[in-house]
């Protein structure tokens, strides 16, 4: 059979490589949060908070983390509690003063995508 | 993201050369030294995705136990980490039986490949849904079979003809193969029809949603493998006619077509890592907005000061709130300058296109010098893509690499240079060889590649989404510039290559009217 050009290899290695390189950043977005308690930007009444989180999918919830920034800056790591319902995170009441705080969330899908995001709120 | 595609290509080929070895080329009686040939291929194959599964699993459990608190053994029960052992596992099953000899081991490597298969099923979307989630596994299983038995399967087709010497026996491999291609086209289809039908739920969650953009790039992808893969089927039975220049043909397309199926992997992985668009029923675009959005308006050619832009922040600062949070807010300035950039580079790629439609024709042959003008662009791009760093910027040369958006943006400017001096020299006759011609068509097409994978923090959904709208027909148009260069150079017969000489520089000109015509307000 009548052969026309070997395959270059190294060509497709190059272009390979070139991919590897610009490994592009990529916002794993997967699980999305659909409501939380307190919400985004609320103005919540103190001095207790119960959080609570519901995602568009089952979050592995062994695999997950809640934190609360305070209005000084410091993290603290919540105790989540025994999840009611495959796609929620909550942790227990949690005492607060008057201020800024926010809740960072780390939820780990069923599927093993992990994903991160904020909620800002307000203690009065 | 970019271990997710890797994965998925690599099963996508260890499956695929699982599937041509066993229902193509041992019915077809493929002589013994190419059934080594081709085992050797899918054994390293198969190695690379249990190593590529394995780093996947460690990036995640890092995550986990470096970040969170969490321990080894915590990490260890979680799903991901179990089903990610036991598809590398398995991986590294059909690695060892593939590089033995014997005829039984190859058989026995078909239940590895189901457990492979059923793994990447269960770390898919379907595994975490709430509704639906028996069938929408099996939909997604159907989805990965039909992407193996056909994308993956056709680089262990053009193995085989390459070494092939008997042409009776390549009709015969080729025609099983193309059985197996259609009903694996038809389980591709029906999953991934069945899958949208749950994950987009509605026309404006396919037009509104980045999830539906991406959707819709794999659609187009697919219609233009189908529309080669017609070609060859079609080739396929008429090829007792004239066996050898038509399984050259088939081979040249199939090629093409593997460039093209493997971009579309790449697009699913960036799927695999957006929610899908029923999900999202907030901050979804309307036709509205995406009209304003593409009217064409006068394109901007003059920059706002650099002074204007907002003042950067440490590079300490901008890694760590781009952990937790999606990029800040521009202002107009900053979008100005964004919108200057996108344009003049659309004028330059449009020019390029236009002198490489004319450089098609003899009685132009000053416009075989088109390449030069990606050189202004790779210039452009580091002087002015990144104002917050160097040599624009605060930010010193070196320390601004940590930034992956910088990175990325360099490493483009640097691989544009390269082509368009590859390119040039190929164009002008200064190097004759058959290698530097095809840097222009790899580099394009994986740069279409990667673009469907890139995406812009630009602190607002729609904002980012409409980024997407435009960023989006670049990737395909670049991929298809690719593909259609790599056809004009590598497809025997003059007719057939001088039609595949006129897409690519058409794709060039529509990638600059496309950037001309980007705006992010």
């Amino acid at each position: 059979m009548k052969k026309v050009g070997s395959f270059p290899r190294q060509l497709v290695l190059v272009a390979v490589f070139a991919m590897l390189v610009l490994a592009p950043r990529f916002a794993s977005a997967h699980a999305v949060l659909v409501t939380s308690s307190p919400a985004a930007h609320a103005t919540v009444k103190g001095p207790e908070i119960a959080i609570n989180l519901k995602f568009n999918s089952r979050i592995d919830g062994a695999h997950s983390r809640l934190y609360l920034v305070d209005p000084s800056g410091k993290v603290e790591m919540l105790t989540l509690a025994p999840q009611e319902a495959p796609d929620s995170l909550a942790a227990p009441a949690v005492k607060v003063t008057a201020g800024a705080y926010t809740i960072r969330w780390q939820a780990t899908a069923a599927d093993g995508h992990i994903t991160r995001g904020e909620i800002p709120f307000t203690v009065q | 993201m970019l271990l997710r595609a890797a994965t998925l290509a690599l099963e996508a080929l260890t499956l695929g050369g699982v599937a041509f070895l066993l229902i193509a080329a041992l019915p077809a009686r493929i002589r013994a030294g190419t059934v080594t040939r081709l085992r050797t291929v899918a054994s390293w194959s198969a190695l690379a995705l249990a190593v590529a599964q394995i780093l996947s699993v460690a990036t995640s459990s890092a995550i986990l136990i470096g970040g969170s608190g969490f321990t080894l053994r915590d990490v260890a029960t979680a799903d991901f980490f179990l089903l990610g052992l036991v598809l590398a596992g398995s991986a590294l099953a059909l690695f060892w039986l593939m590089r033995a000899s014997s005829r039984w081991t190859l058989f026995a490597c078909a239940p590895f490949a189901l457990l492979v298969l059923a793994a990447s099923v269960g770390m898919s979307h379907a595994a975490a849904r709430l509704d639906h989630r028996p069938l929408l596994l099996s939909l997604t299983g159907l989805h990965h079979i039909g992407t193996a038995a056909w994308i993956g399967a056709m680089p262990f087709l053009l193995m085989a003809l390459r070494r092939e010497e008997n042409q009776v026996t390549a009709g015969r491999y080729v025609r099983r193969f193309s059985a197996m291609a259609m009903t694996s086209v038809s389980l591709l289809v029906f999953g991934g029809v069945g899958m949208a039908f749950f994950y987009v739920g509605s026309w404006q969650g396919m037009y509104g949603t980045t999830y539906g953009i991406m959707l819709a790039a794999k659609i187009y992808l697919l219609l233009l493998i189908l529309g080669m893969g017609a070609g060859n089927f079609f080739l396929v039975r008429q090829i007792e006619r004239a066996p050898a220049p038509l399984l050259v043909r088939l081979r040249r397309f199939s090629e093409a077509e593997i460039g093209l199926g493997f971009t579309a992997i790449l697009a699913a992985a960036s799927l695999t890592s957006q929610p899908p668009a029923v999900d999202l029923t907030q901050d979804r675009l309307t036709s509205h907005e995406i009209v304003e959005r593409m009217r064409w308006e006068e394109p901007r050619m003059t920059s706002p000061p650099l002074q204007a832009l907002v003042p950067p922040t440490s590079m300490q600062v901008a890694v760590q709130s781009s952990l937790f949070s999606s990029g800040n807010e521009n202002d107009a300035n900053d979008r100005a300058w964004s919108e200057y950039n996108h344009h003049w580079a659309g004028l330059i790629v449009l020019v390029a296109g236009l002198l490489a439609l004319l450089a098609r024709s003899k009685r132009f042959p000053w416009a075989h010098h088109w390449p030069l003008l990606f050189i202004a662009l790779a210039v452009f791009i580091i002087l002015r893509a990144d104002p917050e760093n160097w040599p624009l910027g605060p930010r010193p040369f070196w320390a601004s690499f940590s930034s992956p958006d910088v990175l990325q943006h360099r490493m483009y400017a640097l691989l544009i240079t390269a082509f368009a001096i590859f390119e040039w020299a190929v164009e002008t006759g200064r190097v004759k060889s058959r290698i530097s011609s095809y840097v222009f068509p790899l580099m394009c097409a994986a740069g279409g590649a990667l673009l469907l994978t890139h995406s812009h923090a630009l602190g607002n959904i729609k904002d980012e989404m409409l980024a997407e709208m435009s960023h989006t027909p670049i990737a395909l148009l670049g991929a298809t510039a690719g593909w259609s260069r790599w056809l004009e150079l590598r497809l025997p017969q003059k007719r057939d290559s001088k039609i595949a000489s006129f897409v690519w520089p058409v794709c060039l000109v529509l990638v600059g009217i496309v950037l001309l015509d980007y705006r992010e307000a």
